[in-house]
């Protein structure tokens, strides 16, 4: 019987280390390769905060719906391992006075489902039309005659609502960008080598705002300007 | 667009159903119209000459050809509206039993998996060499010139296209319904050995 267990502990373990969990992304060589960097303590930190265009790219879900995107990296000292954890973020926005903390992948999947099911699909033709009538024609309305003439009609088509869900509002839809988000999402835990990932602030985005970066690593407080 | 274009083509068949009514009207009453594009005024025209045409305010009983509307609309469908392998559109079966082959079992898409539904996403796969093989978590999907547009479920899955002679193309892809994912896998020449160059 005991032979069943090891095999069961194996088994077990296997599963634990094959779970896939958060990947993040690529970090670069060093923490230089990020246009906001800085070393604290042995620790090297680099972020880049990812323009529209660039989350747009980097993501099928529409991350710009709801939040900014800030892609951090984590260098550790060689022999101390670091607790990398969300919670040491803060995003803040000087202008708007606004401190926001990173907010979770199913949070934020579930915050881009519900604004998808809430999307409806307008849209707004113009049409144009031209009526050509040759020879006279009795008109019953009015009980007279008309000469040939060209009648001209415009009007505009208004279509609302479409034939199936809106896109990406499904419950599959939600676990897909749950995926997503989570695997591109910076790694927790404890880093003994580079780490980098996205990390996802519910802001709204605004253009020309100063956006700074804070990172608190023990009792220092590690603040990165994004350009 | 494609409502404007559903709403062009019923005024046009209402436009034509029209067309053609037995009803009394003065001999000197001849009439030819043509209209360039329908219009939610021109259909409006319509349905009030149907209605009024039953007035009786003639004595001759006749044909006549009412207005013959023109239309020109737009529509564009979403979905592939082809699939080489057969009319699988909106049919999905999910995975195969799995193919024995000499080299053993292994799972594949049966066929139509792929086609459009309306719960799908899109996948425009554009791969070189066409030739290659496309593998979609692990199992075979098929050559990259039959996919040009695959419809899955919303998900994530691990897209590999591969070829004799080159690398592996490989990418973890994320599908949402409603949305199109545009891929490029350019397979690129596996690096070959050149004989007698590192002879002395």
């Amino acid at each position: 019987m005991n032979w069943k267990i090891g095999v069961a502990i194996i088994l077990a373990s296997a599963t634990v280390l094959m779970a896939d969990g958060p990947k993040g992304t690529e970090p670069q060589l060093a923490a230089s390769g990020y246009p906001a960097h800085t070393e604290v303590n042995g620790v090297a930190v680099g972020a880049v905060l990812l323009t529209a265009e660039q989350a747009r790219r980097t993501f099928a879900s529409d991350v710009n719906r709801c939040c900014l995107v800030v892609e951090v990296a984590v260098y550790p000292p060689k022999d101390k391992p670091l607790n990398v954890s969300l919670n040491d973020f803060v995003l803040r926005i000087k202008d708007a006075n606004l401190a926001e903390k990173p907010s979770s992948a199913k949070v934020i999947a579930g915050s881009l489902q519900k604004k998808a099911k809430s999307d409806r699909d307008v849209t707004v033709s113009p049409s144009y039309g031209v009526t050509y009538q040759s020879g006279r024609g009795y008109d019953p309305v009015t009980g007279t005659t008309q000469g040939s003439g060209v009648t001209q009609t415009t009007g505009v088509l208004v279509g609302v609502g479409q034939r199936g869900p809106n896109p990406a509002s499904t419950d599959k839809d939600r676990s897909a960008m749950e995926a997503e988000l989570s695997e591109k999402g910076l790694p927790e835990g404890t880093a003994s080598t580079p780490v980098a990932g996205y990390v996802y602030f519910p802001v709204s985005s605004k253009k020309n705002n100063a956006v700074q970066l804070e990172y608190k690593l023990g009792e220092e407080k590690v603040v990165l300007a994004l350009p | 667009m494609r409502i404007a274009g559903f709403l062009l083509g019923f005024l046009f068949l209402l436009s034509t159903g029209a067309g053609a009514q037995t009803t009394t009207q003065p001999a000197a009453s001849q009439t030819e119209s043509a209209t360039s594009q329908t219009a939610p005024k021109a259909s409006s025209d319509v349905q009030k000459e149907r209605d009024n045409s039953g007035a009786d305010y003639g004595h001759k009983l006749h044909l006549r050809l009412g207005p013959v509307f023109l239309g020109a609309g737009y529509s564009r469908f979403s979905g592939p509206g082809y699939y080489p392998f057969g009319p699988y559109d909106s049919y999905s079966l999910g995975w195969g039993p799995p193919f024995w082959s000499p080299w053993g079992a292994y799972p594949f898409f049966a066929p139509g998996y792929f086609g459009y539904g309306s719960a799908k996403g899109e996948v425009r796969l554009s791969a070189e060499p066409k030739t290659a093989e496309v593998y979609l978590d692990h199992a075979f999907a098929g050559p990259a010139d039959h996919l040009k547009n695959m419809w899955l479920e919303p998900g994530a899955y691990d897209l590999s296209v591969s070829a004799p002679g080159h690398e592996v193309f490989r990418q973890r892809i994320y599908v949402l319904s409603g949305k199109s994912l545009k891929i490029t896998a350019r397979l690129a020449a596996e690096p070959q050995l050149i004989e007698g160059k590192d002879k002395p």
